[in-house]
């Protein structure tokens, strides 16, 4: 399984860095997650990065990360699809 | 309403500065949180609670205030809010901005709700907050730079931490009065010249690094539930897939739009119209502003996403980069009767660049350059500056000037009101201002709106209580027409009450419900607040709190100047000269219909008519003993009951 962001349609909000700080440690830390939102201010640039302590939302009913973008920029590509 | 205890979304503690001694310490959120949630309300009542009415804004004893809202920290939907108070640098009253972006949950995280500074440097220092800590280092390799300069030397410094950074420019530093504080180069905590009370202060720059720190939220299930309901209502908000396509700004890329009629004054309010073709030439989706888009972002957690990333590369301003253009923009540059968008997506930049609050510097420009017209500037006065309407180049120099109070620059710093005063010659009837700052609002077309700028308690600014329509501006089904009084007040009432509201949680207006996007509204609000805090509001009580912050803010201007009434009244240009063309000519705010305005807006505050002023009955009404005693003290309270509703 992997999550792929389209950078295009990322617009940075950290929604995704922060529910998924919240699946690991049960409160809103962005430190505490897997995943990494940057955005360099110079050029607009936003930066996107999974860590390996992903475990693609075990427990939930789908990935929090997916299900929070409201800007639709990521989806999950599965092995078998 | 009572609130016991608060179980969730705060950091916990307020962070005290005192640049004086250098010396830092902490003290408890939650007993000023049970009583007024967060952000704005807390810091209204410090401001209020600690400073003496003699205090000048460029004393010591001023404080500026940052407050992160309550829900900011957690997914929830805008929540990323800042409110910076301080004595207004333009008539000690209340001074009061607002900024987005991602300094404010990053200071939750590095575990504070609020910072309060006190004090003044003797050399140049910023405040590095960091793991519940907080120190004071000397900004020497940063004073004297831009605010861009500052963020990435800072960056540099602290490499490899990520760190946020609120810092001032050029034109803090130099004490220009329109001066903001910029956080993440484009957001700017714009109004009551902020910026140069921290520029007196000799504090150049506050960075925050949140690290490992984290917000919690009382029930989660709850919590969540609200959070869904909310983007539910973003997802359907035609305004979102607007913004999504083409910003805030994309509002003016039709000529047609009522944006045009109802939210432009021309040539420093000589006329509210503008030409068609002016319209396209600095709007058009493809000639115009929107040509130079290369990308949107969004602040935290921001589900909108308003924040346009601009690159030129062609033409005279080839190279210029960065965020931000904005409705403003737009009625800066009709203001200026500028139609070159390359020019002013440059300017906005640079104005963010030096730390100025671009409003500000449009007003005194666009005075400057009547001045200019009417030859009581000439060019041996303006540097060899042309200040003829629609010349950018002039405007981007003068920019400069300003920041580095150079000239001509050096004169119009203070801002049109004194300008005008020491220059004389008549200047006054078109030095726009309300309540001595800087204003580049429209007020003869749209009633709601003017009225609202002219009673905010942060004189001359749109986000506290301006309406221009049912289906934009006010509560849901409200029905009204933006060019007549009539229920104005009732609208701007409500509006300046949600406001409130928002800036207690920290939650943006754009997906709230000022700018019509009918995302989040009060419902919402209570819902979402209630299970991250674990307290029990109803809408009421809500309202209540909301009451309360607004008349803190009201009774901190009683006591800290003479506004009254008679400050309540637009400048004097609008009330006396007409709209000259386009579909609103003869329109102007009459000053029997403004009475009449004025009297349902004080009723439904349940001030008193004649004086504005707080009554006692209202005041204790809402519980506010301590308000009332202090402005009894003060001589400034009102005994009498309420009158009577007059219609």
């Amino acid at each position: 399984m992997e999550i792929l962001r389209d950078p295009k349609a990322c617009y940075g909000c950290r929604a995704c860095e922060l529910i998924c700080s919240f699946h690991h440690r049960g409160e809103f830390s962005p430190g505490g997650g897997a995943i990494k939102v940057r955005k360099d201010n110079r050029t607009g640039e936003i930066s996107w990065r999974r860590g390996s302590i992903c475990d693609f939302c075990e427990g939930e009913r789908q990935l929090l990360c997916v299900k929070y973008c409201t800007y639709k920029a990521l989806r999950v590509l599965r092995e078998d699809s | 309403m009572t609130v016991r205890r608060i179980k969730g979304g705060l950091a916990g503690k307020i962070l005290r500065v005192d640049l004086s001694t250098g010396k830092t310490w902490a003290e408890e959120t939650e007993r000023y949180a049970r009583e007024f949630i967060g952000g704005r309300a807390i810091n209204s009542l410090i401001l209020l609670n600690e400073l003496d009415p003699k205090t000048k804004w460029s004393d010591p004893e001023n404080l500026l205030i940052f407050g992160v809202g309550a829900l900011v920290g957690t997914l929830t939907p805008g929540a990323c809010r800042v409110s910076v108070e301080t004595k207004n640098v333009f008539n000690n009253g209340k001074g009061s901005a607002n900024v987005g972006g991602h300094f404010g949950p990053e200071l939750k995280y590095a575990g504070f709700d609020h910072v309060v500074i006190s004090g003044k440097s003797d050399t140049p220092v910023y405040l590095w907050i960091h793991k519940d800590n907080a120190e004071l280092r000397e900004a020497k390799s940063i004073w004297g730079k831009t605010t861009f300069e500052t963020e990435e030397i800072l960056e540099r410094e602290h490499t490899p931490r990520r760190i946020r950074v609120a810092s001032i420019g050029p034109a803090g530093e130099n004490l220009v009065r329109g001066s903001g504080v910029i956080c993440d180069r484009a957001k700017v905590a714009g109004g009551s010249g902020v910026g140069c009370v921290m520029g007196d202060k000799k504090l150049k720059a506050v960075v925050v690094c949140g690290e490992s720190g984290s917000i919690k939220v009382a029930e989660p299930d709850e919590f969540f539930t609200a959070v869904e309901i909310a983007l539910k209502k973003v997802r359907e908000s035609p305004l979102s897939e607007m913004m999504k396509k083409s910003t805030l700004a994309g509002r003016w890329t039709d000529p047609d739009s009522p944006n045009w009629d109802f939210l432009i004054s021309t040539r420093n309010g000589q006329d509210d119209f503008w030409e068609i073709e002016k319209r396209v030439k600095i709007a058009n989706s493809g000639t115009g502003f929107p040509k130079y888009r290369k990308s949107t972002s969004a602040c935290f957690m921001c589900p909108i996403g308003c924040m346009p990333f601009f690159e030129i590369d062609e033409g005279r301003y080839k190279g210029t980069k960065g965020e931000g253009f904005w409705s403003n923009t737009i009625m800066d540059a009709v203001r200026l009767d500028i139609t070159d968008p390359e020019g002013m997506i440059k300017a906005w930049i640079l104005a963010n660049e030096l730390g100025l609050d671009a409003d500000f510097v449009t007003n005194v420009a666009s005075w400057a350059f009547e001045c200019f017209e009417r030859g009581l500037f000439s060019e041996k006065d303006t540097g060899g500056l042309k200040l003829e309407w629609g010349n950018i180049d002039a405007f981007i120099e003068l920019l400069r000037k300003l920041a580095y109070r150079q000239g001509i620059g050096d004169f119009l710093a203070q801002g049109v009101k004194e300008a005008s005063q020491e220059l004389g010659k008549g200047s006054e009837q078109f030095a726009i201002h309300m309540k001595g700052q800087d204003s580049i609002e429209p007020y003869r077309i749209p009633k709601g709106w003017a009225l609202g700028v002219a009673t905010s308690p942060v004189a001359g600014r749109h986000l506290r209580g301006t309406s221009i329509g049912g289906e934009r501006f006010g509560p849901k089904r409200a029905s009204f027409l933006a060019h007549t009084y009539a229920d104005q007040p009732k609208y701007v009432v409500w509006q300046s009450l949600t406001k409130e509201m928002e800036d207690m949680l920290g939650i943006c207006v754009y997906v709230g419900t000022w700018s019509g996007a009918y995302a989040l509204e009060p419902s919402d609000y209570v819902a979402l607040a209630n299970s991250v805090m674990g307290i029990n509001l109803t809408e009421d009580d809500f309202f209540t709190v909301a009451r309360r912050s607004y008349n803190l803010e009201k009774a901190f201007n009683t006591l800290h100047t003479n506004f009254d009434r008679k400050d309540d009244y637009p400048p004097r240009r609008f009330m006396e000269e007409q709209v000259k063309s386009g579909p609103y000519a003869g329109h102007r705010c009459e000053k029997e219909n403004w009475d009449k305005m004025l009297d349902e807006f004080y009723e439904l505050q349940g001030w008193d008519e004649a004086t504005s002023l707080q009554t006692r009955t209202s005041l204790m009404k809402l519980g506010m003993e301590d308000v009332a005693r202090k402005l009894e003290e003060a001589g400034r309270l009102i005994n009498k009951q309420i009158s009577e509703k007059r219609r």
